[in-house]
Formats: C-alpha cells, sequence, structure tokens
C-alpha cells in the first residue's frame, strides 16, 4: 500500500490534525449559519407584509396592496393534481423495480432511465410540456398542462422512494404471507405495500414541497395568469402559483409594491416549507418507532 | 388452498405481525385449529388471473418513464433541429451549425444566433460553483460520517433537507435582495452588481446538499477495516481521512461532484433573478480588456443557456429561427444530462470491476 509512506508520525502531524477538524467543524458549521440567516433574512423581510389580507386578498394588477389567494390556492391545487397523476405512476414503476425487475439488465435499464428523468433539469420538462400539451395539444397555459408537466417531475422520486421502501420489507413478512397462500400481487398489495406505506408517505411529502417550489414548469405551462374568479376548479384557466408569482412580480415590475410582495410571497413559502418538513420528521420518528 | 396447514404458522413473529394488522384484539394463537389466518387470501379464479397479468401494469408504469425519456428526446429534437434542417412549420432561415455553435454573436433582430455566449456562461457560472461546493461538499460529508458526534450528525442532516427544499426562486430573491445589496455597497461597488460570482454563490449552496448527502453516503459504505487500519498504524484522524477514506471513496465522490454539476447546470429561475441577463457579456468583456481587474469580470452581467430560454422563449414566436435556436438550446441542455448520467454509469462500473 502505497499509504504507508506517508503515514509517519512527524511533529506537524498532530497540529495539523487539530487544525483540520477545526476547519471540517467550521465548514459544518458554516453550511448551519447559511441556513439561519437565509430562512433568518427571507423571514424577516416578509413579516411585515405578512397578514391574513395578505393571503385572502385577490393580486392587482397595477396599484399596490394586492393579495395572494389565488395564487396560494393554484399552488396547492396544482400540487394536489400533479400528486395524483404522478402517485399510480411512481408506485406501478417503482413495485415493478423492487418486486418484478429481478437484478439483471432490465433493472439497470430502467434504474438509468428514472435517474435520467430524475437529473433531466426542469427547464427542459417545461420545454417539453409546453411543446406537447400547450402547443400540440391546444392546451394552452392552463391547469392542465401545468399538471401533467409537474408530474414528470414528481414520477422518478416517487418511483425511488416505492422502490427503496418496498426492499427494506423484511422477507420473513413476505414469506409468512406466502405461506399463506397470498400470490404475489396479494403479498405486496396487503403486506409490503402497508408496511412500506410510511416511507412512501415521507417521500411524497417532500415530493409535495419540491412540486410546490417549482417554478420554471409552471411558467411555461401553467401561464402568469390566474383566473379572476376564486376558487376556481376548473383545469382550463391559466393556474399561477406562488413561486411563479414571486418570479414574475420581482422580474416584471409594474407593481409598485412588487418587492413587498415578492418578500411575503417568499416568507409564506419558507413557512409552507418548514411545516412539510417537520410533517417529514414526524412521519420519520413513527416510522423508525415502528420497526424498532 | 382455503385450509392451511397448522406448519405454515410455525414462524409466530411475522404472523404475529400480520394479526395485529388485521385484529389487534385477538392474538393468534399458532398451533391451535381455530386460529384463523389473519389475512384471509381467498384465491379465485379472478385474483390468479390478477395476479399473472397486474405485472403488465407495473410493467407500463416503468415503460412509461422510458417512453417518458424518448418522448423528451424527440419532441425537443423536433422544435431543436428546425433550426438547422428545413423543416415543415419553419418560417425563418435555416442556419449552419457553424454559425450557431461557434460563434460568439447573439443579435436575434440582426439574424446572428451564435450561442458561444450562453454556453461559456453556463460553463463558468456551473465552474465557479462547484469550486466551491465540491470541496466544502465533500468535507462536509466526510465530517457527518467519521468525524461529528450523534447530535451534529442528525443536526447536519435537517440542515442540508432544508437547504435542498428550499424552492430556486426563494434562492433567488434572496440574491436579488440581500447579497446584490453587500456587493453593491462593498469596494466592488463600481462593478455592475450582478454576474457570475453571486449566481455561483446561490448556485454553490443549491447543489451542496446533493453533494454532501452522496458523499456522506459513499464514506458511510467504506468497510471499517480501512479506517481502522490506518488509525492501527499511528494515523492521525485527519491522516487517515486524507490519505485513506478519500482516496478509497474518490469514484463514489466524483460521482457526487457530477450530479452536482448536473444540478447547477440545468438550474434556471435562481440564476435568471441574479446574473443580470446580458448577452452580449463576451463582446462587453473584449471591450474592456486591460482596464478591468479580474474581479471585476466576475461581477460582469451575462446569462446562460437556462436563463436565456426563461428570458426570451416566452416572446418569440413558434416556428421562427429565434425560437428554433432555443430548443436547440435546450436539447443541448437535455444532452449535456444525458452524458453526465452516462458518466456516473462508467464511473460506477470502474468501481465494480
Amino acid at each position: 500500500m502505497p499509504v504507508l509512506k506517508t503515514l509517519h508520525l512527524s511533529r506537524t502531524t498532530k497540529p495539523v490534525d487539530r487544525l483540520m477538524r477545526g476547519v471540517l467543524w467550521a465548514i459544518a458549521l458554516g453550511f448551519i449559519v447559511v441556513l439561519t440567516v437565509f430562512v433568518g433574512a427571507i423571514l424577516k423581510q416578509g413579516w411585515p407584509v405578512l397578514n391574513l389580507g395578505f393571503l385572502s386578498k385577490m393580486p392587482e394588477t397595477l396599484d399596490a396592496g394586492g393579495g395572494i389567494k389565488p395564487q396560494l390556492f393554484n399552488s396547492i391545487y396544482l400540487v394536489v393534481l400533479s400528486l395524483g397523476l404522478s402517485l399510480p405512476v411512481g408506485l406501478g414503476a417503482g413495485i415493478y423495480l423492487s418486486e418484478y425487475a429481478g437484478k439483471g439488465r432490465t433493472l439497470r435499464f430502467f434504474r438509468l432511465c428514472i435517474e435520467t428523468l430524475a437529473a433531466t433539469p426542469s427547464i427542459v420538462l417545461a420545454l417539453f410540456g409546453m411543446i406537447v400539451f400547450v402547443q400540440t395539444m391546444g392546451w394552452s397555459f392552463s391547469i392542465r398542462s401545468g399538471a401533467v408537466t409537474l408530474a414528470l417531475l414528481n414520477i422518478p422520486v416517487i418511483t425511488r422512494v416505492t422502490e427503496i421502501s418496498l426492499l427494506a420489507v423484511p422477507r420473513e413478512l413476505k414469506e409468512a404471507s406466502y405461506g399463506l397462500g397470498a400470490t404475489k400481487l396479494q403479498t405486496i398489495l396487503k403486506v409490503a405495500l402497508p408496511y412500506a406505506a410510511t416511507g412512501i408517505l415521507t417521500g411524497l411529502v417532500l415530493t409535495a414541497g419540491r412540486a410546490f417550489g417549482e417554478s420554471a414548469i409552471l411558467v411555461f405551462t401553467a401561464g402568469t395568469n390566474t383566473s379572476a374568479h376564486f376558487p376556481d376548479f376548473r383545469m382550463t384557466v391559466p393556474g399561477e402559483t406562488l413561486s411563479v408569482h414571486l418570479w414574475y412580480v420581482t422580474s416584471d415590475g409594474t407593481l409598485p409594491d412588487a418587492r413587498e410582495i415578492a418578500a411575503g410571497t417568499a416568507a409564506v413559502m419558507i413557512l409552507v416549507l418548514l411545516l412539510l418538513n417537520l410533517a417529514v420528521r414526524f412521519l420519520d420518528r413513527a416510522i423508525r418507532r415502528r420497526t424498532r | 388452498m382455503n385450509d392451511l396447514p397448522d406448519s405454515t404458522l410455525s414462524p409466530p413473529s411475522p404472523l404475529a405481525v400480520l394479526a395485529q394488522r388485521d385484529e389487534p384484539a385477538a392474538p393468534v394463537a399458532a398451533g391451535s385449529q381455530e386460529a384463523r389466518p389473519a389475512l384471509n387470501f381467498r384465491q379465485s379464479r379472478l385474483s390468479r388471473l390478477a395476479d399473472r397479468w397486474s405485472h403488465l401494469i407495473f410493467l407500463g408504469c416503468s415503460l412509461l418513464v422510458v417512453l417518458l425519456i424518448g418522448g423528451i428526446l424527440f419532441f425537443l429534437a423536433s422544435r431543436g433541429l428546425a433550426a438547422f434542417v428545413p423543416m415543415a412549420g419553419n418560417v425563418g432561415r435555416t442556419l449552419r451549425l457553424g454559425e450557431v455553435f461557434l460563434s460568439s454573436d447573439w443579435a436575434p433582430s440582426s439574424d446572428k444566433f451564435g450561442i458561444l455566449p450562453f454556453l461559456a456562461g453556463s460553463l463558468s457560472v456551473t465552474g465557479l460553483a462547484l469550486l466551491l461546493a465540491a470541496p466544502t461538499g465533500i468535507l462536509t460529508g466526510v465530517f457527518i460520517a467519521k468525524l461529528a458526534p450523534h447530535w451534529m450528525r442528525n443536526l447536519m442532516r435537517q440542515v442540508m433537507d432544508l437547504l435542498v427544499g428550499i424552492p430556486s426562486v426563494v434562492y433567488g430573491i434572496f440574491g436579488l435582495t440581500v447579497i446584490l445589496p453587500i456587493v453593491s455597497r462593498s469596494w466592488l461597488k463600481d462593478a455592475p452588481a450582478s454576474g457570475f460570482a453571486v449566481s455561483a454563490l446561490i448556485l454553490s449552496v443549491m447543489i451542496v446538499p446533493t453533494i454532501v448527502s452522496l458523499s456522506t453516503d459513499a464514506f458511510e459504505s467504506l468497510p471499517p477495516s480501512l479506517d481502522e487500519g490506518a488509525q492501527a498504524l499511528g494515523s492521525s484522524r485527519w491522516q487517515a481521512i486524507w490519505h485513506v477514506l478519500i482516496p478509497a471513496a474518490k469514484p463514489r465522490l466524483i460521482t457526487a461532484t457530477v450530479l452536482g454539476l448536473g444540478r447547477a447546470i440545468g438550474e434556471a429561475m435562481a440564476v435568471q433573478m441574479v446574473i443580470g441577463n446580458n448577452p452580449q457579456w463576451i463582446a462587453l468583456l473584449r471591450e474592456s480588456t486591460g482596464s478591468t481587474s479580474f474581479l471585476h469580470t466576475l461581477f460582469t452581467p451575462a446569462a446562460t443557456l437556462t436563463t436565456e430560454l426563461v428570458q426570451e422563449l416566452p416572446n418569440t414566436a413558434s416556428g421562427s429561427t429565434w425560437n428554433n435556436v432555443l430548443f436547440a438550446m435546450g436539447l443541448l441542455l437535455y444532452l449535456i444530462t444525458m452524458a453526465l448520467i452516462l458518466a456516473t454509469r462508467k464511473l460506477g462500473q470502474g468501481r465494480e470491476a
């Protein structure tokens, strides 16, 4: 081993060791500071704007004092729709990969495809959604174009989470199910999936957070306008979400209070994110309690 | 198949789990004839049929992903390649490859479509971001895996989870309202307050969680004998990390960095909000050579492949040369991503061999 040469103890060994331990601690603490400053700055900027009126008013197009009610609604609506579309596909693909694909070339090929889809930049998915749904299918900028394209972003994450959670199901559990005379499908649906459900749910919450914050895809598929009605469940109207609104008011610049609105929107998004993270921790603890 | 022989009830613990799921009040007395199996699996013809054909549904879901990969490639190519090949629906002229990929002259209104500024912009921003994120991310990974006490490990996981979850527009607004004012108040105030440095800084924070979590996994999956051996030979903690652990984890660390690179090069909104969106940045730099320091060039307003797409795609007519070139840029991004994923595969194979 060539390593042996370098492992001699010299006078500098100990100070260097201590120094580098310090550096590692400093880097790690640095990230904590970055996060604290980040969240702190966003919340501090947004705090004066945040009140019930801001959350429950319609946005203005030219005057100051608009709210974000429809954007908040669209964000949640789009997340729910896209999860509803991607969950069956992601679950199915995850089940196939963990239970049916074996260990050979098929598995490696499908994994490669899912990794590729997961790594595809959201702006590329946005272009795809724009060509296919907005233009070719003539759905124009609408909730349905946005939801379907957003689902493409979720599918690889849900697939991966399902696969990992199903692989973690103890073998004895499945064998016991087979022993009771269950078919493979029954074992998967009634034994493995319920066992893996908490893990999959954690993944779903994380996916929801990602979809909630996504903007590039929605700018090009769901558009930067919103319906004038409030709860507008139609799928054919444009649906600007919170993140798109945040981007649009900052870069468009026709609103006199664009800065305040952007700050307030950012604070709302950070708060939602923190809530989702709490939910994930809660679920995680539930998993650990059960598998203990 | 309906009456189960007693022998199938012999492994009691998993069954107990099953039983609790269905009827927690009645524990299964293993071995007794009355004990009902907790889950009643009815073996009708229907369920056998379902079992036989259901895997096709699951296979279909997986194939859908494959189809999507191909579909994205096909549709992006159908629009992107229209810039170079005459196609139906083209209203503009077709371009030669050279005048797009080898020219730094981007002026669509006067029919000049050189995308070199965006390619160079993407590569420089990504490169700078990696320069910041890769060393810090890998060192944080080794810190979490090998050095940190338990509470610190958990805390760092939380921090990285939050950092990865923050939406890119929020990163953008942070850069816009916090970092840029700081830059313009500093000794750099005569420099244009946007550009590479700020974008790279924000990007590096965005991709660090990817690099940290993958490199933590890499260090945790190393056999403990490596670490123990190094320490038995009398190495200090740092010597073990630097001379043994990092070289041993190298292929996976490179994979982590490549995936971070992939995330950075595809990021659009955060970069678009702070980079200044100036497609003529190469010309600007060329004009001012000599008079500006290297640090000032870092703050030149610039543009990347992604920012240009966000900036100009909504304003171009479908089928025009301008529009087609923008889609060609998207296609290029997609091909870069695919190449990066394939590269991580090659690295992985090298490790197994």
